[in-house]
């Protein structure tokens, strides 16, 4: 009569859990393995085996060498301090200036968000990966012009989710409670309105980065990003791609495995804070 | 044959979370007859809405749920999907709270409701739409042909309300759950849904089981009410007999809570329900309670029935009380308080407020000519129903919008002639506490942040901020504790204490409170009317107190002014105006208030329904279109508020009213 | 009329937004390091060959005159002159877009199909294992490099099993085929050429497929969420308690709620799909429309890289404009 009847299974939270803390080690170990790569293998990044090219996979070379010579396996563990750092690095400085730029716009209104929003608009009119091509091709490809290009096409789309956040936080009631207390305008964008305009960003980022890994990649793939000899995963799938054709598949299959794992570290992360922030809301 | 349409035999379910549990409900007893209608009651976390899940089989998942609940003899909680299928809708419906939330928006409603006609009353699509029809007149709603093709977000919360319930009905439910259906719909909307249910319990003899917070409304359309406390039911019984005397201290804390238009005083039980984790060993009450002893501690006690009380009432107290429930005199101090003769802090001189719409042709007129002053040491109640001008009123007075025509002046200064820093300066001189008080702290400050947020625009250094915070947070008795908290960890009680506090902070001249306790439960919101009368006798301070509710506004105003549709049509002294109403208006709206007491004395008038396409917008009355004593001239002649003996009313036919009460037979 | 009337007005607020592309790429362009002259003459040509060739394309003109130039062309539907090839680049860009537009609109169609029949699929098992293996599915397809799965896919499909033919043209030049639209494997249908449509559609089916891996992904993590929000949502929990059955609550309730949701995400993943074209034509050497634009940009071609860009910027915002109508169409509330 009274035997415990059990509804279904509770929405499971530990499921973001799981993504999270897969998606850190991924990343964590990729990061580890780019900085302690000399002590995980004899060769340098660019170090060229005079006994031979296109070595397929064995003793000596543990994946083998490309056309040039180079050891595949230290250049894709090489490879991950560039494509990291470019990408991170340019996130951050999307994150910073999209935020300054969507506080500002989100908050004042007026002909400063008009102004504002229609760069914002011209910049949106372009896809992502299109817009990294034409802004790669304009300042040329060193490494602190391919973070920018990375910032530059990413910016934007922040600067519109922090105004659109801004512009709902703006109405609630404890920024009105925040105006009466006589707080400055300063004040209360610093305090009250930013901190709480932030939760989406935080989410985005993470899948942001690993996005801006894949766009970093493609440009090298076409030859406007990092080139041969440097190391970078695009750039490597770039030069073993003729090899495809003939059967010779360690030359860009492993770089690409490689990208996509850390990329997918990226996402999980960015899925697991997504799921948090839902059941919070919930 | 005998079997109760609804019977709940010890239910608990305890809903399991990652990381806590929550025993929702322990050992809940109830039952539902036909063309019965008993009232669920009691304040949220209490258990209702998880009753009316758990009728329906749409427990959260994760739950454990043990005990029966039996439907027609069927155990729900044991029902296979098919039977279960079966049994929602046709067997109970649901009427859900915010409908306009629950309709689905990319369906018209007709199409929603012959849903529910083909799958429970198995009509083929014509015959559905003529019946959808009916039905839609049935709840009376006009023009019910053009209404089946309407989408849920072009109908008004009336509508949408009504809509919920020919969903409901069209199921054709042998039980029908109402789950707290008048939220935020006015007084004379609220009688109107509420007799409906009243009518499906007579006239198609369904169960009804009305889920509800605000017990002054239901208490006449209940034949039984069970109260619900922390997941238990401390008392059920007749409805006149548990509202009108109660036996658990309980329900008789919930009763002496509720503001009442007749004036009597609130008095306010102290703590809050407590959320528990496992079905109590001891009575949940007990830590409020006057009467607990060792025994309520240390036992749950048993459900009984009430010594010496004939018919079905019980309850689950070892401390039964039987007196009558104290009615206390309405508090007299009020009285005798001349605020006028007082320099005024805040004065307000035909202000006209005018929402422009987005691209700058024409706009909406949220304030017609309001005027209005408040002494140092007064309070002034602003009463009306929503979209009179209340909240805009509220903006006014604190310099968020602008006033199109007219002036607001604080302490002497003209808050349009300001600009910038003694603009932010004025401003600090009037403080505002909001109606969500949850919403109005920011999420990642502190509760010492926020209630220091005016002494930082004062300039004080931090030692001497703390110091203050610490003062404020002692006399709205806040444990310093909570300084440390953010409003996430807040009940909306404390929370709402953190909010007055802050407004105190600055030591404004003048204080607003907008709905400040249309979000609590109901014994918080005593508890925070307590300290707000406490808050606003400060004489050197003037308090505007706005509020749908007449009898929050009656319990502590001097004076009071009415609003309808941007415009005062009635201002004087709290006592002249609820005792002797001038204004048709006025007298409508205390004919309708929710009474458990002896209600508006006078005689009562109602208004005809506020219809929702005819905006008032010829030059006469605003009011003249639902008026019971407008005549051509009213229709054509703009009112102006006028002195009557004590109070001003915006209406030419005063002096006539009586007699008009007298000849005619609109009582009601 | 409502409709015809909202087009209008949002075709109109399209200008400025297009002029400002017009002008940004017509700088950019102009600021680039390289020559274009210097890339067709070669490195032996004399400073007298790359004035005459200079002023040949107008480049020796002040660039205020360039420009104007530029813009009465464009309004008179002249795209200029390609400075690489010598043809008029209105004629190459018919030429191209029609293979482009084949493969996105099948990977698109693909894609689409796919995501919303699998993302409902798994927002009604939500939290089951089928339902954590397509999300985990998604995640990996959102975290692919087109680039490099393309080439995987020629190394299994072409190099390993010999399935497909190799990743060099759209269709075997025996065929006979006759160019009407650019779209092969259409052109064939139409000129009812049964070997050409074969050969067609053995060259479409790893491209189409690597395009639609990768929009697949975005665009069923959008559906899932979307129909897991409708499935908490209060209407459907309502009609569910009210005992509707499970057909209607799929048809009434569910699917176009979820589906008003989508079209700008839909048309943000359209954005992200064109980037993804350029890749995809290039790995399986597909001589469309991106891999023409490429081109052009890396030989700093002014005329091709403006029309390019104003093309995509014109179809990117096109379908931003049909996924506003078509949201107002599933979404009642969203007045147009």
């Amino acid at each position: 009569m009274s035997e415990t009847v059990v509804v279904g299974t509770a929405r499971a939270g530990r499921f973001a859990t799981v993504l999270i803390v897969t998606g850190s080690v991924i990343l964590a170990v990729v990061a580890l393995a780019a900085v302690f790569a000399p002590l995980l293998t004899g060769w340098g990044p660019t170090e060229i085996d005079p006994l031979g090219t296109l070595v397929p996979p064995g003793p000596g070379h543990p994946l083998g060498t490309d056309a040039n010579g180079m050891d595949v396996w230290s250049r894709l563990l090489h490879a991950g301090r560039l494509d990291l750092g470019i990408a991170v690095a340019g996130v951050a400085v999307a994150v910073v200036a999209g935020t300054a730029l969507g506080l500002v716009a989100g908050y004042l209104g007026g002909w400063v968000d008009d102004v504002l929003m229609r760069v914002v608009d011209v910049f949106q009119a372009f896809p992502t990966f299109i817009l990294a091509l034409a802004v790669a091709a304009l300042v040329g490809n060193g490494t602190g012009n391919l973070i920018a290009v990375i910032a530059a096409v990413n910016a934007p789309a922040y600067a519109r989710l922090v105004r659109a956040e801004v512009r709902t936080v703006r109405e609630s009631s404890f920024v009105a409670a925040s105006v009466t207390s006589g707080a400055s305008t300063f004040g209360v964008l610093w305090r009250h309105v930013l901190p709480n305009s932030l939760t989406p960003v935080r989410v985005i980022a993470p899948l942001n980065a690993g996005w801006a890994m894949l766009t970093l990649a493609g440009l090298s793939f076409l030859g406007l990003g990092v080139t041969v000899p440097a190391a970078e995963w695009g750039a490597m799938i770039s030069l073993g791609s003729p090899d495809v054709v003939a059967g010779r598949w360690w030359t860009s299959v492993p770089p690409g495995l490689v990208l996509l794992i850390c990329v997918l570290g990226f996402s999980l992360l960015g899925e697991g804070l997504q799921e948090r922030a839902e059941a919070k809301r919930r | 044959m005998d079997t109760d349409l609804l019977s709940i035999e010890d239910l608990s379910v305890v809903i399991r979370r990652p990381g806590r549990e929550v025993a929702a409900l322990s050992g809940v007893t109830l039952r539902v007859g036909r063309g019965e209608v008993v009232g669920l009651v009691g304040e949220s976390g209490g258990g209702k809405s998880m009753v009316a899940r758990s009728i329906v089989g749409l427990l959260p998942g994760g739950s454990l749920a043990s005990g029966a609940v039996r439907f027609e003899g069927d155990d729900v909680l044991r029902m296979d999907d098919d039977a279960l299928r079966r049994h929602r809708g046709h067997g109970a419906a649901i009427c859900f709270q915010n409908p306009r939330g629950a309709l689905s928006p990319t369906r018209t409603v007709g199409r929603q409701l012959t849903d529910r006609l083909t799958t429970h009353q198995r009509l083929t699509g014509a015959e559905a739409r003529k019946a959808a029809e009916e039905q839609f007149a049935t709840v009376g709603i006009r023009s019910p042909r053009r209404r089946l093709d309407a989408y849920p977000h072009e109908l008004s919360g009336g509508m949408a309300q009504r809509v919920m319930i020919s969903l409901a009905t069209g199921c054709a439910p042998g039980l029908l759950i109402a789950d707290e259906p008048t939220t935020g719909l006015d007084v004379t909307l609220t009688r109107e849904i509420l007799r409906r249910f009243r009518l499906a319990a007579d006239t198609d003899g369904r169960g009804v089981l009305l889920i509800s917070h605000d017990l002054a409304s239901i208490a006449g359309v209940c034949d039984r009410v069970v109260v619900l406390y922390a997941g238990t039911v401390v008392e059920s019984g007749p409805a006149a007999r548990v509202l009108g005397r109660p036996a658990h201290p309980y329900t008789r804390a919930l009763l002496r809570s509720v503001p009442d238009v007749d004036g009597r005083a609130v008095v306010a039980t102290p703590g809050a329900m407590p959320l528990l984790k496992a079905a109590p060993r001891d009575c949940p009450f007990a830590p409020r309670c006057a009467h607990a002893t060792a025994a309520c501690t240390s036992e749950r006690p048993p459900v009984s029935w009430v010594p010496g009380a004939a018919g079905d009432w019980t309850l689950a107290c070892f401390h039964p009380r039987t007196d009558e429930l104290a009615r206390e005199e309405p508090a007299a101090e009020s009285s005798g308080r001349g605020g006028a003769a007082k320099e005024p802090v805040l004065e307000v001189d035909d202000a006209h407020v005018v929402y422009r719409s987005r691209f700058g042709t024409g706009g909406h007129a949220a304030l017609r000519g309001v005027s209005l002053r408040v002494a140092a040491g007064e309070t002034l109640g602003v009463v009306g129903e929503s979209g009179c001008g209340k909240s805009t009123l509220a903006k006014l007075l604190l310099g968020l919008v602008p006033a199109a025509r007219g002036d607001v002046r604080v302490a002497g200064s003209r808050m349009s002639a300001l600009r910038g820093r003694e603009l932010r300066r004025l401003r600090t001189r009037v403080q505002m506490v909001f109606q969500d008080p949850i919403g109005s702290l920011s999420p990642r400050r502190t509760v010492a942040d926020a209630i220091a947020e005016p002494l930082r625009a004062l300039g004080l250094s931090a030692a001497r901020r703390a110091e203050r915070v610490e003062a404020l947070a002692d006399r709205l008795k806040l444990d310093r504790s909570m300084l440390a908290r953010h409003p996430h960890e807040l009940s909306g009680g404390q929370a709402q204490r953190v909010c007055i506090a802050r407004a105190l902070a600055g030591e404004p001249d003048v204080l607003v409170f907008d709905e400040p306790t249309s979000a609590l439960d109901v014994t918080v919101q005593a508890q925070i009317l307590e300290v707000i009368a406490d808050v606003v006798r400060d004489p050197a301070r003037g308090s505007v107190f706005i509020s749908h509710d007449l009898a929050t506004v009656r319990g502590f105003a001097d004076r009071v002014i009415v609003l309808y549709l941007g415009r005062i049509v009635e201002e004087g002294p709290v006592e002249e105006v609820f005792g002797n109403p001038r204004h048709p208006y006025t007298r409508a709206l205390l004919s309708s208030a929710p009474s458990l007491g002896d209600g508006f004395s006078g005689p009562k008038i109602t208004l005809t329904e506020d219809l929702d396409d005819t905006e008032a917008a010829g030059p006469g009355c605003p009011l003249a279109a639902r008026c019971p004593f407008a005549d051509d001239r009213c229709r054509t002649e703009e009112q102006e508020l006028r002195p009557y003996g004590n109070t001003r009313a915006a209406c030419r036919r005063v002096p006539e009213i009586p007699d008009l009460l007298k000849g005619s037979d609109i009582r009601v | 009329m409502r409709i015809v009337r909202f087009l209008v007005r949002r075709l109109l607020q399209l200008v400025p937004v297009l002029l400002g592309v017009v002008v940004l790429t017509f700088l950019l362009v102009r600021v680039l390091p390289g020559d274009p002259i210097r890339t067709i003459l070669g490195p032996n040509a004399t400073p007298e060959d790359a004035a005459a060739a200079r002023a040949r394309y107008g480049l020796d003109q002040p660039i205020v005159h360039q420009f104007l130039d530029y813009l009465g062309g464009l309004v008179t539907g002249d795209l200029g002159t390609s400075i690489q090839s010598g043809t008029s680049v209105g004629a190459e860009i018919g030429l191209r877009v029609g293979p482009t537009f084949e493969l996105v609109v099948l990977a698109l169609a693909v894609a689409l199909v796919v995501a919303v029949l699998l993302g409902v699929w798994s927002a009604r098992h939500a939290d089951r294992a089928g339902d954590h293996g397509v999300r985990l599915l998604a995640l990996v397809g959102n975290s692919m490099p087109e680039f490099w799965l393309g080439l995987v896919l020629i190394l299994v499909g072409y190099s390993v099993l010999g399935w497909f033919p190799a990743p060099s043209g759209r269709v075997d030049p025996d065929a006979n085929l006759t160019p009407l639209t650019g779209a092969d494997l259409l052109d064939a249908a139409l000129t009812l050429n049964g070997p050409a449509f074969g050969s067609a559609l053995a060259h479409l089916i790893l491209p189409v497929a690597t395009l639609s891996i990768v929009v697949v992904a975005p665009l069923l993590r959008s559906v899932r969420a979307s129909a897991l929000e409708v499935l908490h949502s209060e209407p459907y929990v309502a009609a569910t308690a009210h005992g509707l059955s499970g057909r209607t609550l799929l048809r009434g309730y569910l699917l176009r709620a979820t589906l008003a949701r989508l079209p700008s995400l839909a048309a943000l993943v359209f954005g992200t799909s064109i980037g993804s074209t350029v890749l995809v034509e290039y790995v399986f050497s597909w001589q469309g429309f991106g891999q023409w634009a490429l081109r052009g940009l890396l030989y700093r071609d002014y005329p091709v890289v403006q029309a390019s860009v104003l093309v995509i910027a014109f179809c990117y915002v096109v379908v931003f404009l049909v996924a506003d109508v078509v949201q107002a169409v599933l979404d009642p509330r969203v007045q147009i």
